[in-house]
Formats: C-alpha cells, structure tokens, sequence
C-alpha cells in the first residue's frame, strides 16, 4: 500500500497552521492529519478500550511528533507507539522547540527516527520540512506488518 | 640497650621500689660494717684484758717455782694452763733466758729467745706477749705467751652471721612496707597514665581520675580532670557547631537543588515557550510577504522585513541566553584536549560562512589543554567569531593563536588586527548585554564573552583581553594544566 499520509502531532494553532503550510507544496492537504494532543494522538493512532484507531497506520509515511504537548507528553506517545506492533514501524520525527540535550537522548532512546528543532526563521524551517517530507514521503521503505505478527 | 635505658622503660613501681630498696639496704649495710668494726675492736679488747689476767695469774705463782727452779711446780702450772683452749704457746724463762719450761701445741715449735726483739700484741692470727716475772720489784724471769685469735674471728663471723640475718629480716620487712607504700605515690600517677591512655585511644573524654590529698599528686589530678573537662566542653561546643553547619549545609543545598531544578525549568521554557510566539509573528510574516505581496507596497514589504529580522534577531538573544544558563549549570566532563585541532576546526566553519576576505590564520601546533571539550569548544568558537567578525573591515584578516606553558597554568592567546576597543571599557567586556559596538556597526548578542568568562571561570582558569581603537585586540585566556597534558 502506498504510504502518503503525514500525522502531525502538535498542540498550538499557528505552529499547526505554519507547518501544514509548509508541508502542502508537497502532500495534499487532506492527506496531513492535524493532532492536538498527546492523548488524540493514542486515541487516533491506537484506539482507545471504545473506540478504533481513526487513522489507517498503514498509510501514514511519518508523524511528526512536538515534545512539549498537553496531557500526555510526546516521549510518552512516541514510547506507546514504540511497543505498539501495529505502529513500531512507523518513521517518527521529533519536531520540538527546543535542543535540550537530555530530551535528544531520551526520544534518540525511545526509538526516535529524527529530532529537528524549529528554527525562528519560517524560510529556514519551510526548506526543512520540504526535506523531510520529500525523504520520508519519497525515499523512505518501511517494513510491512504482517497481519498477526505480534513483536515487541 | 644501655643501663640508662632499661632505667627509662622501669615501671615507676619498680623504681620506687628500687630505690627505697638500694637506699635502706646501703644503710643497713653500712650499720652493720660499722658494728662488726666496733665490736671487732672491743672483743679484742676483751680478749687482751683477759690475757693479761691470766698473764698476771701466772707471773704471780710461778715467781717462787722461777726462783728455785721448782720443776714440778712450773710443768703444773703449764698443764694449768693447757686447760685454756686458746693458748697456743707458753714459755717460762729464768733470768738468764734459759728456758725452764714450756709447752706447744704444735710439735717443733720453739720458744723465741728473750734477748732478740718480740712483736708483742696483736698479729694477724696471734696475740703474743712476754712478760717479766718479779719479786719484790726483781726480775727473776719471764715468761712468753701466744694465744691463738681463733675466738675472735669466730666471734665475729658469728656476729656478721646475726648481722645477715636481721639485715634480711629487715629487708624482707622493708620490701613488703615499700611495696605497700610506693602505691601511695605510684597509683595516682598510674591511674593518670591509664587515663591520659584510655583518652588517646578511645577518645573518651568523660574519663575522670580519683583525686586524693592535696600534695602535688593530688593537684596535678586535679588539674588533669579539669582539663579533661574544658576539652570535653569544647568537644561538645565543636561537635554541635559542625552539627549545625551540617544543617546549615543540608538546609543550602537542597535550596540550591531546588534553585537549581527551577531555573532549568525555567529555561527550559523561556526556550519552549518564548520561541513558539516568535516563530508566529516571523512565519506569518513570510507568510504575509507570500500570499500578500500584491497588496503590499514598499513601505509594507520594507515593515514586514524588519519586524522578521528584530523576530531573527530576539530568536538568538534566546539562544545565546540558554547557551550561557546551560555552561553554568552543565557538568563538566574533563578530558586532556588537542586544543590545535579544535581551532582549526573552528576556522574552517568560519571560513565556510565568509570566505569573501582573505584571511591569515596561525595557529600553533600541538596545544593541549585539561578541560570540557564542549564548553571549550564553544568558549574558543566565541573567542575566534570576535576575532573573526571584528577584523571583517580590514583588508587582509589576521587572527594568530599561540600560548605560553607556565609550570601549572597555560595561557593561550589569541591576537586579531581588528578594530579593537577602548580600554576604559575593558571592564564592560566580560558581563552580558554588555557591548561595546553597534549592532549596526557589528552585529552580536552581547552574551559570547559572557559565556566565555563563564566557561574559563567554571574551569578554574581566568581570561583578560588587551587592545587599543583600531589596533587589533588580543584576548589572554589562562587555564590550569594538568601533568599529563605534557
């Protein structure tokens, strides 16, 4: 299955509307899925003990995951996703505002796949995530879950 | 071991007793000398006016048997006389010195002839006398007597005997009252020793001694426990203060930690939080200048620009803020650093972003420095973008780094032919904010010098800078040198 879709995980309206703008020269705008926050984000991507995941995982090229996020924080989704079968495949960029080195080390730790700090400058971080996007939307491969394979 | 030192190591015990003991014996030795001469001196006396009794005894009843030569008479008074144990010898003469009788113990002995001249009195194992024998005033013969001293000397060893042994009496008796009595002097000095002892090992300061009279003994007991006293006390006052202070330390620290986990907080946000709205205001302003060219004039386009540059510019005050709160909390990881290296790597980053002026770069081979690689390496990149930035208007850029090895400290220095400072200023070099040029004239945060001060300072080490306007400047920074950094 051809893997299209980006999930970006991020709590602030204009950081949402600024990479969403960023990001739509490349991907079509109804293939980014905006998430608010961390507990969204579960519920989206791995469903919830009610309710299944809304988002097909296996059309997602990578989420790109904020740090700093109400409710439940970013290193604690991208660990939930890291020992989910379904989703520890699935490419995740840490998008964060900050450099702070013992966060580096802990996404790096929890299976992280890149770390990119927003830069100030808008010019600076729309050329950066047309980067990304390009590399994980076009030259990325992913394993294929095999429907049945439990791994942790 | 000499004498003296086996005097030394003696238990004071022993030396009481000692010289009590050397002390009486001499006297009772002397005391017993001095009766054996006495006694020696009036025995012979003794003996001697016993002699002479007989002596007399026998003149007087052998004159008549002398003078008719009465043989009979005179061997009667010799065997009288044989019945006395201790004489030896007896001789009776006529007038005329012929022997008329005699008698001798020992067989061949003979009468010594009463003209030649006689030892009389005491020799060393005899008393001997002669003596005339007189009627009416008339020497009608003499008579020779020897006696044997053996009584004397029995006497004597006999009195030496008795001397001996009340002498050991006497000492036994001595022994044991010494040995009673030194206590009185040795057990409160030994009883101090075990003290003074039993507080130098177990540091026991509540050990007190039995103080008893008021002799020297009893006062320097006295004073002993009334040290013992005073150093207790200042242990005491010692160990509540250390106690305190321990608080005190405890109390400090955890506000430190708590201080300390507040402002990482806190910078953690200021970085988080104060950096979200500033990537607002530039993005949709490029927005803005995107999607909305066409509607804005010049004057627009030339607002907009400046509000995304002072946005740019607010980005990297925050920036060099988290880098300065970030060297002073961050540990350190102290490692020996090829210092050379490292600036050369600096340069060509440099030289990488400007490359348009020709630039002469030295720096010296083989420079080594203790410290962390990371904060050096940003302290030494400030140092070098100074250099770098403040020469840009010359026509040709030189930066030289070279350094100077003291026996504990190493000194780099790091010159440029910049534009250089005034020196009344120096003083505003080193504190953040702080700066000397326009942002116009070069463009900075005010905050890299800082951080440098901040990093050399976490390492012990100190940096300076000399200049003059227009003469280049030079920058001295001073680190301790470890002995493995060669």
């Amino acid at each position: 299955m051809d893997r299209r879709s980006i999930v970006l995980v991020e709590d602030n309206p204009d950081d949402q509307f600024l990479a969403v703008r960023a990001l739509s020269r490349l991907v079509d705008k109804s293939a980014i899925h905006v998430l608010n926050d961390g507990q969204e984000a579960l519920d989206c991507l791995l469903g919830s003990p009610l309710t299944l995941p809304s988002i097909d995982l296996d059309s997602i090229a990578v989420i790109l995951l904020d740090i700093k996020l109400p409710k439940i924080n970013g290193l604690e989704v991208l660990r939930a996703l890291r020992s989910s079968p379904r989703a520890q495949w699935i490419p995740v960029v840490m998008v964060t505002s900050t450099d702070e080195p013992h966060e580096l080390v802990d996404a790096y730790r929890l299976g992280a796949n890149s770390y990119l700090v927003k830069p100030i400058d808008y010019g600076e971080f729309k050329a950066r995530m047309e980067v990304l996007a390009n590399y994980w939307l076009n030259v990325n491969s992913i394993p294929l879950v095999e429907s049945g394979e439990r791994n942790g | 071991m000499t004498s003296m030192d086996y005097w030394r190591s003696l238990p004071l015990k022993a030396k009481l007793l000692l010289l009590t003991l050397s002390v009486s014996c001499l006297g009772i030795v002397l005391v017993c000398i001095s009766l054996v001469v006495v006694e020696h001196q009036a025995y012979k006396k003794q003996l001697e006016s016993e002699l002479i009794t007989v002596a007399s005894i026998l003149a007087e009843q052998s004159a008549a048997a002398v003078l008719f030569r009465d043989q009979n008479q005179l061997d009667t008074i010799i065997a009288s006389l044989r019945q006395i144990e201790t004489i030896e010898q007896v001789c009776i003469y006529d007038a005329n010195g012929e022997v008329l009788s005699s008698f001798q113990e020992k067989a061949g002995e003979v009468c010594p002839s009463t003209s030649g001249t006689l030892d009389e009195g005491f020799s060393e194992k005899h008393y001997t006398m002669m003596r005339p024998i007189l009627i009416e005033g008339d020497a009608v013969g003499s008579f020779y007597l020897k006696s044997r001293l053996q009584v004397l000397r029995e006497h004597i060893r006999k009195f030496i005997l008795y001397a001996l042994v009340i002498s050991v009496t006497i000492i036994s008796i001595l022994v044991l009252i010494a040995f009673k009595l030194q206590r009185l002097v040795s057990q409160p000095i030994q009883e101090l020793s075990d003290a003074v002892e039993t507080i130098a090992r177990d540091e026991d300061y509540s050990v007190r001694v039995r103080v008893a009279g008021d002799d020297e003994l009893g006062r320097l007991g006295a004073a002993f426990n009334d040290m013992i006293s005073t150093i207790q006390q200042q242990n005491r006052r010692i160990t509540r203060s250390k106690d305190e202070l321990e608080r005190v330390v405890e109390t400090r620290t955890a506000q430190l930690r708590l201080a300390n986990s507040e402002l990482e907080a806190f910078s953690y946000s200021v970085s988080h939080d104060l950096r979200q709205p500033l990537r607002a205001i530039e993005g949709f302003g490029l927005a803005l200048e995107e999607d909305c060219a066409d509607r804005l004039d010049d004057t627009g386009r030339d607002y907009l620009r400046r509000i995304r540059a002072a946005t740019i510019r607010m980005g990297s005050l925050i920036d060099g803020l988290l880098i300065l709160s970030r060297v002073s909390r961050k540990q350190l990881d102290v490692d020996v650093i090829d210092l050379s290296a490292m600036l050369r790597e600096i340069v060509e980053e440099l030289e990488e972003v400007d490359a348009a002026k020709k630039s002469v770069i030295e720096i010296e081979e083989g420079m080594k420095v203790t410290g962390d690689e990371r904060l050096l390496r940003i302290a030494f990149q400030n140092l070098l973008q100074n250099a770098w930035k403040y020469s840009s208007r010359q026509s040709e850029r030189r930066i030289r780094v070279s350094s100077d090895r003291q026996s504990e400290t190493i000194t780099v220095r790091i010159d440029d032919n910049g534009v250089g400072f005034d020196m009344k200023y120096v003083d505003k070099l080193f504190v953040s904010f702080n700066r000397l040029h326009s942002p116009s004239d070069f463009p900075g945060s005010g905050l890299g010098l800082a951080t440098v001060y901040r990093i050399v300072n976490r390492h012990a080490g100190s940096v300076r800078a000399e200049s003059a306007v227009d003469r280049g400047a030079t920058f001295f920074v001073e680190l301790p040198r470890k002995p493995d950094d060669s």
